[in-house]
């Protein structure tokens, strides 16, 4: 089994929903967004054109995040899942500077979100004590609702149904008959990375 | 309320805003410079390979030409690479899980040399094992941990396929030829300071011979990466005429190039005396942080994205 997900860019009008839900799910501090959307502007007028492109670990299947790690807390699990195991981080950030996607960040110390010098809101800190300091932290496509039967919190909470998860090795599945049919492609393939996360083009 | 009168209050209700402030706008630009390793603690990462380079370049020559005085100045630089590696990482247990997986990466594989060239040095200063069996032994191993500092240090950045300024293999092959040219600096500098049995002569020429070849290495080096395009050549332009062309200028290639050269050329028409020496060594070991500070610090990600649209000036 290999978990992966589909990113519909035609269905995606660029909320941040997916943003939002990640960051309630998992309680990250400030500056950290394993789920994020970047937007681009492009063309002039009155040709112009907003494209949203929403972005989060892509589970590669060839992971140079995992090659650098110098203790092995870079795992990938038999699915396909890469997540770090933060009792084993030191945080040297090599992983930082291998990963593409932009997808790791380093917790430098407790932020808060409400002032210079306030004590953090009782929901931060009993949200943030589920997070170290001194290590790096990203996306794992909530192992924890997984184990539930949930889907990933990012794909549960998209109202446009542009996020669709499911098992890539499978070829009767969901994901598999997207990519398939509406020529899903990975992001920047050419990197060799072999992502998990597929995108569907956002014109047919 | 104006505009940056909202962003001032926003400010100061978001605790050290100017670090968030960065972060979001290198997630929202098209080439996002590396951080990590650069800014705030990340210096020290910077320092550590400096000092682990021309620690190891020093231990080599003092061998090499049986000098005391550098072969303690060496081991000295070798501890404040370790102790800067040290303090990067915030704890000491850090480091010895790093060690627990020696072949895992080029991370590990330098703690490795760092660890094996301090315990063979400290054995070979050891009273009376110079010149035995054991002495030639733990000689052996520090020779090989330097070997494996000088080498790691180098594709600890190569290695990383994200930067592709760095992901080359000029990069170990620049911080080799750095750290035994810092490494015959510091000699240069011991010599003045520490007194002399060393071969003044033979080192100048050496020292010649590694300045040019760092100089052309240099060179090589930025028209190669300018010509691969795209963020390699955006990190060419920020040394060149961007935002870190004061360092490269004024310490890679003025204190660390043309000061040494000026000064070994005025020493053929007779500008002589150890101090000459000793500016001409300081002022390498100058150019040598700046050269590493520099590489490191022009790292820029390739950019994303572009696989879904054009690149656009504006990114909102
Ligand atoms: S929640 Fe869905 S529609 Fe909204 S930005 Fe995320 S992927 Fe796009
Ligand atoms: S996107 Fe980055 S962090 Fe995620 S698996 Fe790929 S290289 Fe690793
Ligand atoms: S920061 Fe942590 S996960 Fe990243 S390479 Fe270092 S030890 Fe591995």
């Amino acid at each position: 089994m290999r978990l992966g997900m589909v990113i519909d860019l035609k269905r995606c009008i660029g909320c941040y929903g997916c943003q939002i839900a990640c960051k309630a799910e998992n309680g990250t501090r400030p500056g950290t967004t394993y789920a994020r959307v970047l937007k681009r502007e492009f063309g002039t007028y009155p040709n112009v054109k907003k494209q949203s492109l929403p972005l989060l670990c892509m589970h590669c299947g060839d992971a140079p995040c995992i090659e650098v790690c110098p203790t092995g807390a870079s795992q990938k699990r038999s699915d396909g899942i890469v997540f770090i195991d933060a009792d084993m981080c030191v945080g040297c950030r090599a992983c930082m500077m291998a990963c593409p996607y932009a997808a790791r960040y380093f917790q430098d110390e407790e932020r808060n979100y409400f002032g210079v010098g306030m004590a953090p809101t009782a929901y931060e800190v009993s949200r943030y004590q589920d997070h170290q300091s001194g290590v790096v932290e990203k996306c794992d496509f909530c192992r924890h609702r997984l184990d539930q039967d949930k889907e990933p919190a990012c794909v549960a909470n998209c109202m446009c149904k542009a996020r669709i998860f499911g098992n890539l090795d499978d070829p009767e599945s969901e994901v598999s008959r997207l990519i398939k049919e509406e020529s899903g492609f990975q992001l920047n393939a050419e990197w060799g990375t072999d992502p998990s996360v597929y995108y569907l083009p956002a014109e047919r | 309320m104006t505009i940056s009168e909202t962003r001032s209050i926003s400010r100061q209700m978001t605790s050290q805003p100017d670090y968030l402030d960065l972060r979001r706008q290198d997630l929202n630009s098209t080439y996002r410079p590396q951080r990590e390793w650069i800014e705030g603690r990340g210096i020290l990462i910077v320092i550590a390979h400096f000092f682990a380079g021309i620690g190891a370049g020093a231990w080599i020559f003092s061998i090499l030409f049986d000098y005391r005085v550098g072969e303690i100045m060496a081991v000295v630089s070798i501890g404040l690479s370790g102790l800067a590696h040290l303090a990067f990482l915030g704890r000491w247990q850090r480091f010895l899980r790093i060690l627990a997986r020696p072949n895992s990466s080029w991370v590990s594989r330098g703690m490795w040399g760092t660890l094996l060239y301090g315990i063979g040095a400290l054995v070979y200063f050891l009273p009376g094992v110079r010149d035995t069996l054991m002495g030639s032994i733990s000689l052996g191993i520090s020779l090989f941990g330097v070997t494996l500092v000088l080498l790691c240090s180098g594709y600890v950045y190569s290695v990383s396929k994200a930067i592709p300024f760095w992901h080359t293999v000029l990069v170990p092959i620049l911080y080799i030829a750095y750290g035994l040219r810092g490494g015959v600096a510091l000699l240069l500098v011991a010599a003045v300071f520490g007194g002399s049995s060393l071969d003044i002569d033979t080192m100048e020429t050496i020292k010649l011979w590694v300045l040019a070849s760092t100089i052309v290495l240099i060179l090589f080096y930025l028209i190669i990466a300018n010509r691969s395009g795209g963020a390699a050549s955006y990190s060419v332009h920020e040394l060149v005429a961007g935002r870190i062309s004061v360092a490269f200028y004024g310490g890679t290639i003025g204190i660390g190039i043309l000061v040494p050269l000026a000064l070994a050329i005025g020493r053929e028409f007779g500008l002589a005396g150890m101090l000459t020496l000793g500016i001409i060594g300081f002022a390498s070991l100058i150019g040598d942080f700046y050269v590493k500070y520099c590489v490191v610090k022009a790292g820029t990600y390739v950019p994303l994205g572009d696989a879904v649209g054009p690149v656009s000036p504006k990114i909102v």
